[in-house]
C-alpha cells in the first residue's frame, strides 16, 4: 500500500514537473483512410520533451484499426496498425505548422478462419507522412497528413490489405497543459499566422 | 514557390498530352490481330453454333467461360482442348467488350460493357432454350460475375417461366480479383492522367492474346469494379438456393492478391447461411488453369489445372 502511494506521488510529481518544463503530451483520436481501401480509426499520442528540441521534435505512438472503421459491423477484414513515430514540426509559434514524420510499427490482419493460415497476415510497417498541424488557442491540435507505406502486400508476400497511400486527421489535446491554454497563448507576442 | 508552380504546370502539361502507344501489327491491339471468336463465333459460342437446341440438347450443361482484364478467349482454350469435344457439356467462350480488338476499342470500354458481354450471352442462351447454364470465370470476370449475383441479375434472368422455377446455376471462380496484387492500382485516379497507359510484362507469345498496353481509362474502370464488388462483399451477399458458387485461388498470385479469396469467403453465404466452397491451390500462377505460354510450367501446375477442370465438370452435374 505504501509502495503504491509512493509510486502515485512520484507519478503526479513527474507529470507536474513535465508541465512546469512545458513538455507536451498530445493525446487524441486518429481518423485514417487508406486510398481505395479501408477507413481505420484509433488513438494517437505525441510527446515533445522540453529538454530535447521542444515543440519541434515529437515522438509518438498510434493505433488505428478497421475494427473502429470499415470493419465495424461489416465483412471487411479486421486489421490493426501499431505505429511508433518521430516527427519534426516546422514554424514554431505559428498557427499553421507543417510537419514531416517517419513511422515504423506492426500490422496484423485477422482473416477469421483457419483455412486462411496459408496466407501472410502480418508485416512490419514503415511509412512516412507529411502534413499540416493547426495549433488552436486551446491545447487542442488538429493535424492532417498524407502518408506513404513503403511496405505493402504484393500477392506473393505481405498482407494483401496493406496499401500504399493513406491520409489521416488527428485531433489531440495537450494533457500536460493544465492552464487550458496553450503555451502559444501564454506567449501571444510570438504567435504568428 | 516558382519551382512549385513550374512543377505543377509541367504536371498539367503532361496530363494534357495525348498518349497513344505505337503497337506492332504482330501484337493484339495493333488493329491486325483480332480475337478469333470475332471472325468465327460459331467455334466459340454455342449460342451461335447451335441456336435451336432440341429438348435434349437444351438440358445439357453449357459452361460460359469468361476471361480476365486485357485477356481474350485464349484464356479458356485449354479447357476446350482438355474437354476433347465431349458431348456431356458445351463450352461457350465469351469475349468481353473492348477486348481482343484494338487499343482504342479497349480504351473506350467500361466495366459495365465487359459485364454486359457475359449477361448478353447468358440471356441469349436462355432465350434459345438452354436450361442448364454455368459459368467459369477467371480473374476480372469473377468480379463481374459477383456483381451480377449481387445486383440481382439472375433473379430475373434465371427464372424459367415454363416450369415456374429457377434454373440451377453453377459459378466457378478461378483466381478472382477483388484486391489487386499491384497496389499501385489504387493510385490510378491520381497517376493515370499523367501516365496515359501502363505496360504489362507478358511472356513471349502472349502479346497475341493479351493487351500489352493498358490505357489508364480501363485501369480506372478496373479499380471502379473492384471497389464496387468489395463494397458489395462488405455488406454481405446471400446466394439464392439455385446458385452454387466455388472459388479456386492460387496462394501466391502476382496479379490478384490471394486476400481476395478472404473477402469473397467472408462476404458470401449460401442460401442456408453456410460458407461457400473454397480451394486454395499451391500455385504462384495467376489463372492457374491457363498454362499455355506460361514459362517454366511444373508437373504440379499441370496437376492443379486438371484438378480444377475435373472438379468443374463434375460439379455441374450435382
Amino acid at each position: 500500500m505504501v509502495k503504491h502511494t509512493y509510486f502515485l506521488v512520484l507519478l503526479i510529481m513527474a507529470v507536474h514537473s513535465a508541465n512546469a518544463q512545458s513538455s507536451i503530451l498530445d493525446a487524441g483520436f486518429r481518423l485514417q483512410q487508406t486510398v481505395n481501401l479501408y477507413n481505420e480509426n484509433g488513438i494517437a499520442l505525441s510527446y515533445s520533451n522540453k529538454n530535447l528540441l521542444p515543440d519541434r521534435l515529437y515522438f509518438g505512438f498510434s493505433y488505428a484499426t478497421s475494427r473502429l472503421g470499415t470493419a465495424f459491423s461489416s465483412n471487411a477484414i479486421k486489421q490493426d496498425n501499431f505505429l511508433l513515430s518521430a516527427a519534426w514540426y516546422f514554424r514554431q509559434y505559428h498557427v499553421i505548422r507543417p510537419f514531416v514524420r517517419l513511422n515504423t510499427g506492426y500490422f496484423s490482419a485477422d482473416y477469421g478462419e483457419a483455412i486462411f493460415n496459408v496466407l501472410p497476415r502480418s508485416s512490419a510497417l514503415l511509412s512516412s507522412d507529411f502534413g499540416l498541424c493547426f495549433q488552436t488557442g486551446l491545447p487542442l491540435k488538429i493535424s492532417t497528413s498524407l502518408g506513404y507505406n513503403f511496405i505493402t502486400g504484393n500477392g506473393l508476400s505481405g498482407p494483401g490489405t496493406l496499401f500504399p497511400v493513406f491520409y489521416q486527421l488527428t485531433l489531440s489535446w495537450n494533457i500536460f497543459d493544465h492552464t487550458k491554454l496553450s503555451h502559444h497563448r501564454a506567449l501571444p507576442q510570438k504567435l504568428k499566422l | 514557390m516558382k519551382k512549385i508552380l513550374f512543377a505543377a504546370m509541367m504536371m498539367l502539361a503532361l496530363a494534357g498530352c495525348k498518349k497513344t502507344p505505337v503497337i506492332p501489327a504482330a501484337d493484339l491491339g495493333g488493329g491486325v490481330i483480332m480475337d478469333p471468336s470475332l471472325t468465327d463465333p460459331s467455334a466459340y459460342r454455342i449460342s451461335v453454333s447451335q441456336p435451336n437446341p432440341t429438348p435434349a440438347q437444351a438440358q445439357i450443361p453449357v459452361i460460359i467461360c469468361c476471361h480476365g482484364y486485357t485477356a481474350s478467349t485464349f484464356e479458356w482454350d485449354e479447357f476446350r482442348t482438355w474437354s476433347n469435344g465431349t458431348s456431356k457439356y458445351y463450352i461457350d467462350q465469351v469475349l468481353l467488350a473492348g477486348h481482343g480488338t484494338t487499343y482504342d476499342a479497349f480504351k473506350k470500354s467500361t466495366w459495365h460493357d465487359w459485364e454486359s458481354s457475359i449477361m448478353d450471352e447468358y440471356n441469349l442462351l436462355v432465350k434459345e432454350g438452354y436450361q442448364n447454364i454455368s459459368f467459369a470465370g477467371s480473374s476480372t470476370s469473377c468480379t463481374l460475375l459477383l456483381d451480377m449475383i449481387s445486383s440481382g441479375f439472375f433473379k430475373v434472368s434465371a427464372f424459367n417461366f415454363s416450369t415456374s422455377t429457377y434454373n440451377k446455376i453453377h459459378i466457378f471462380l478461378v483466381d478472382p480479383i477483388v484486391i489487386p496484387s499491384d497496389k499501385n492500382l489504387s493510385l490510378i485516379g491520381a497517376l493515370g492522367p499523367v501516365l496515359g497507359y501502363v505496360t504489362s510484362n507478358n511472356a513471349p507469345g502472349e502479346e497475341q492474346y493479351y493487351y500489352h498496353y493498358r490505357p489508364e481509362e480501363t485501369l480506372q474502370q478496373l479499380q471502379d469494379v473492384l471497389n464496387q464488388v468489395r463494397d458489395e462483399l462488405q455488406n454481405g451477399i446471400q446466394l439464392p438456393d439455385y446458385i452454387y458458387l466455388k472459388v479456386y485461388k492460387s496462394i501466391r498470385d502476382p496479379t490478384a492478391d490471394p486476400v481476395s479469396a478472404v473477402l469473397i469467403y467472408n462476404g458470401i453465404k449460401t442460401s442456408i447461411g453456410r460458407n461457400i466452397d473454397l480451394d486454395f491451390v499451391n500455385s504462384d500462377i495467376h489463372v492457374f488453369t491457363r498454362l499455355n505460354l506460361v514459362p517454366n510450367v511444373t508437373a504440379l501446375d499441370r496437376q492443379n489445372q486438371i484438378y480444377a477442370f475435373t472438379d468443374i465438370t463434375t460439379r455441374i452435374f450435382q
